[in-house]
């Protein structure tokens, strides 16, 4: 008698020798809530589902009831990481509606924290790239490093996260010639420091641990509408601040390249991260030299600014650390919004973590998921629909201070 | 009280606060010198650092991570928004601040709080628990 | 010194040293990575902590089995170090030999293992898998290393026995002949995977599983878990000092008959031991993947191993 054997496996079969894992909300190498469930057979991963919303605090609903300054201390509250780069697309939306045009050295000091910002938020995502693969030393080494733009924060804004930099019109601190010279210092000091850390990730286990590895290639960048930095690893060529320059970097566009590579591995992603802070830390030298003069806000009030935008509408667009970063905005002329609506790049970008991840194995899910920087508490923000009655609720600032004092009163 | 092993728990918090608590374990303010650890698993835990304003998705998973870890434990509020709820008061989806929902030990203001004002809190708040 | 006093102080020796070796690797670890780090005595303090709290056993686990594992686990690679030690202390070798430490060390694991894949959670169960296919990469170069030091010392695997066969012939076991480095070099390059540290901590990688079995174990249950992986680490690099590399015979008979010194130089190599073995790797290495430990493993030290098997039965 002959026995064939199936190479194939039954349904069944597959059903019996996979293992269902939860990857988070809870997870230590998720420093935000996000929910993978992962399907395994032995390490190999087979399929992967996602659910997202645990950050999801219904910013946009709240902005529509309240002011458009308060709105603005709102949004730079979406996260942590790129505060500057929301309230940036914020405000620009908002000056086009109320024509109004930043002085000069208002637009180089934005692109100053921008550029700094980036900095910052690459450091830290390669700190954490080196904590997932179990890499502590580098870890600490680059959120070292890190520790020095915040100083740099904190001379310029007075606040090491939250910066509050930005208001309509221009921006609320200005930059002093000492503060500039202490900032170049710096910034050949954290050029070396990145030097270093890239010949980090270039030897030995760390590279065994992270090429070839979550290859998204140029097609399914392209279909999948991925951007920043995850779109230029896979050789997609795009940044805004190329494509549509908004700030000073329709001036600065010279002093510096988009990084692309071709492979599309962990590793390209976080080599373009790499070499984009050495191109930040270009046009922050460019604009330390080439700082115009003048004032830095068109008025001390910015009540008065604020009640002078009109009713409109405007889309804005920023190259936040992560990727594209858009603004819908809405005005009522009365100082209000009428609608927010804020698309972020980690939601364009989580969507690619299916075809990432697919095939590997389970000691390569945090790596990949930092790979393309996930930024959750950006992409929660969904407006709230009430189910049962089908509508948006809308709550104004008067129904929001008897909320909060209801609630104070109910404590 | 001389290593208290730390969970943090993120309700929907901007992650200003979060990237401050781990910055606090980073060589300059490094609490592990005072045998704090940043551990992965509520089962270890004595200190859960609870930052944001607790949205409704994290509300379930908050109370159950509370309860995971063993007694003795320390609750502890990082940052203006798990403290009292501030700037996302008033959010249909927010269902915080933390002491509504779990006992608070020790409130830690800021937006986010400096590395060191997480560390003092932390010690501050273990100190009085244990003594 | 008597077999039975020695036998009896040396489990609270042990624990006091290998915990305190805990934190001197901690300790050098965080300076390292330019930090302060924890005090020495850190990991007492851990200990006494965790002892104190509540007892937590999930509903999803088989709680006999939970329970028990962490304790066996204890006993057992505390026994294992014990006799290595009153044996090193006694100069006589009536407990216990080589491969009896071996199976006990290893057998701590596989105690953690169970227990932890027993919790009921789905990391759980990956830590086992994960630790299951580790401990088939390194165990078995391992033993072939300790079994070849049998062909090459005087045929016994007590471990006196090899410590007077090392003093009879006034160099340590690893510089007398090329089979026995090699022995020595696998053994060495097995210590980080056997004492699960980065880059082999792939069973109880934090960031990927969540410390694998551990993940359930809180309180009381941790702590004895710890002491099992502090003891055993203690207790392998004790094991490589005296069978391999044992230093005091290097400073002559009088340095010898003093047990104090001996004892000591004994601790102060197998600290660095440790230092070289442990601290190092995990400062500055990145954790590997499942599939390239088991390559490494079976690449490197499997084929050292048996070149050395095979040197030492042709008598090299
Ligand atoms: S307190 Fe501030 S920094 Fe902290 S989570 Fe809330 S908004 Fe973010």
């Amino acid at each position: 008698m002959v026995v064939k054997r199936s190479t194939e496996r039954t349904e069944k079969e597959v059903e019996y020798t996979r293992l269902r894992i939860p990857f988070g909300p809870v997870h230590p190498a998720l420093k935000e809530p996000v929910l993978l469930r992962i399907s395994v057979r032995g390490e190999e991963i087979i399929d992967v589902d996602m659910t997202l919303g645990h950050v999801h605090r219904g910013i946009e609903s709240l902005a529509e009831g309240r002011n458009l300054i308060q709105t603005l201390y709102l949004i730079e509250r979406i996260c942590g990481i790129c505060s500057h780069s929301h309230t940036t697309c914020f405000i620009q939306a908002l000056e086009e509606i109320g024509s109004i045009i930043p002085s000069e050295r208002a637009l180089y000091l934005r692109t100053l924290i921008f550029e700094m910002e980036r900095i910052h938020s690459h450091l830290l995502l390669l700190g954490v790239m080196a904590y997932e693969i179990g890499f502590d030393t580098l870890f600490m080494f680059t959120w070292h490093v890190r520790e020095k733009i915040l100083d740099l924060f904190e001379k310029i804004t007075g606040n090491r996260i939250h910066h509050a930099m930005n208001t309509i019109g221009g921006v609320r601190w200005d930059l002093t010639s000492q503060m500039a010279g202490e900032v170049k210092a710096y910034m050949r000091e954290i050029e070396k420091s990145t030097k270093y850390i890239h010949s980090a990730f270039t030897d030995g286990t760390v590279e065994k641990r992270i090429c070839n590895l979550g290859v998204l290639d140029y097609n399914d960048a392209i279909k999948l509408c991925v951007v920043g930095p995850t779109a230029r690893g896979s050789g997609v060529n795009i940044d805004v601040r190329k494509d549509h320059p908004y700030a000073a970097y329709d001036e600065l566009k010279g002093d510096f390249s988009v990084i692309t590579r071709k492979d599309g591995d962990v590793y390209a992603r976080t080599e373009v991260r790499i070499f984009e802070v050495f191109e930040s830390i270009n046009i922050i030298k460019a604009i330390l030299d080439r700082l115009p003069n003048g004032s830095i806000r068109p008025e001390e009030n910015v009540f008065r600014i604020m009640k002078r935008i009109p009713e409109g509408e405007a889309v804005s667009l920023v190259e936040a650390p992560r990727g594209e970063l858009l603004y819908f905005v809405k005005t009522d002329g009365k100082g209000g919004l009428i609608r927010l609506k804020v698309r972020t790049p980690t939601f364009s970008n989580l969507l690619s973590l299916k075809r990432m991840l697919v095939g590997c194995e389970i000691a390569d899910i945090p790596v990949i998921v930092a790979s393309i920087d996930p930024c959750l508490s950006c992409t929660n923000r969904v407006t709230i629909i009430n189910q049962e009655k089908g509508k948006s609720k809308v709550i104004d600032m008067d129904s929001l201070r008897r909320m909060v004092r209801r609630k104070w009163m109910r404590r | 009280m001389k290593s208290p092993w730390i969970f943090h728990l993120n309700t929907g918090s901007c992650n200003g606060c979060d990237i401050e608590i781990v910055a606090a374990f980073t060589p300059r303010y490094d609490l592990e010198r005072f045998g704090c650890l940043l551990v992965g698993s509520p089962r270890h835990a004595d200190v859960l650092l609870v930052t944001g304003p607790v949205t409704r998705q994290m509300l379930p998973r908050l109370i159950r991570v509370y309860e995971q870890i063993p007694e003795p434990k320390v609750v502890v509020a990082v940052g203006t928004c798990a403290s009292s709820g501030s700037p996302f008061l008033g959010s249909e989806m927010v269902e915080g601040p933390v002491d509504r929902i779990i006992p608070v030990d020790a409130y830690i203001v800021g937006c986010p709080p400096r590395p060191e004002a997480i560390a003092r809190g932390i010690i501050m708040a273990v100190m009085s628990k244990f003594r | 010194m008597d077999a039975a006093i020695a036998f009896l102080i040396s489990p609270p020796a042990v624990l006091l040293i290998s915990l305190l070796f805990e934190g001197i690797d901690r300790k050098i670890h965080a300076r390292m990575q330019k930090r302060i780090g924890p005090p020495v005595t850190q990991p007492f303090y851990d200990l006494i902590k965790l002892f104190s709290k509540e007892r937590i056993v999930p509903i999803t686990a088989s709680a006999r089995v939970f329970e028990t594992m962490p304790m066996i686990a204890a006993a057992v690679s505390l026994l294992g170090a014990s006799i290595l030690l009153s044996n090193i202390l006694s100069g006589s070798s009536v407990i216990g030999d080589l491969i009896l430490v071996m199976y006990l060390l290893a057998m701590s694991s596989v105690a953690l293992m169970i227990g932890g894949s027993a919790s009921g959670n789905p990391y759980g169960v990956v830590g086992f898998s994960r630790k299951m296919s580790m401990m088939i990469a390194y165990e078995i170069p391992m033993f072939i290393a300790i079994i070849s030091v049998a062909f090459g010392s005087s045929p016994s695997l007590a471990i006196n026995n090899i410590i007077r066969f090392q003093i009879s012939l006034g160099l340590p076991l690893a510089a007398s002949r090329p089979s026995m480095a090699l022995a020595a070099a696998t053994f060495l390059l097995c210590m980080p995977a056997a004492a699960s540290v980065v880059p082999f901590d792939i069973p109880e990688a934090k960031t990927e599983i969540i410390y694998g079995f551990l993940i359930e174990y809180g309180g009381p249950y941790l702590a004895l878990a710890k002491i099992a992986k502090a003891v055993s680490n203690f207790a392998l690099t004790l094991l490589a000092s005296a069978v391999f590399l044992y230093v005091p015979l290097l400073l002559g008979e009088n340095v010898l008959l003093n047990l104090g010194i001996s004892l000591s130089l004994c601790l102060i190599e197998s600290l660095l031991i440790m230092f070289v073995t442990i601290t190092v790797p995990r400062t500055v290495l990145a954790r590997l993947k499942i599939g390239q430990a088991f390559k490494f493993y079976w690449m490197l030290p499997l084929i050292l191993s048996i070149s050395s098997i095979i040197l030492s039965s042709v008598g090299l």
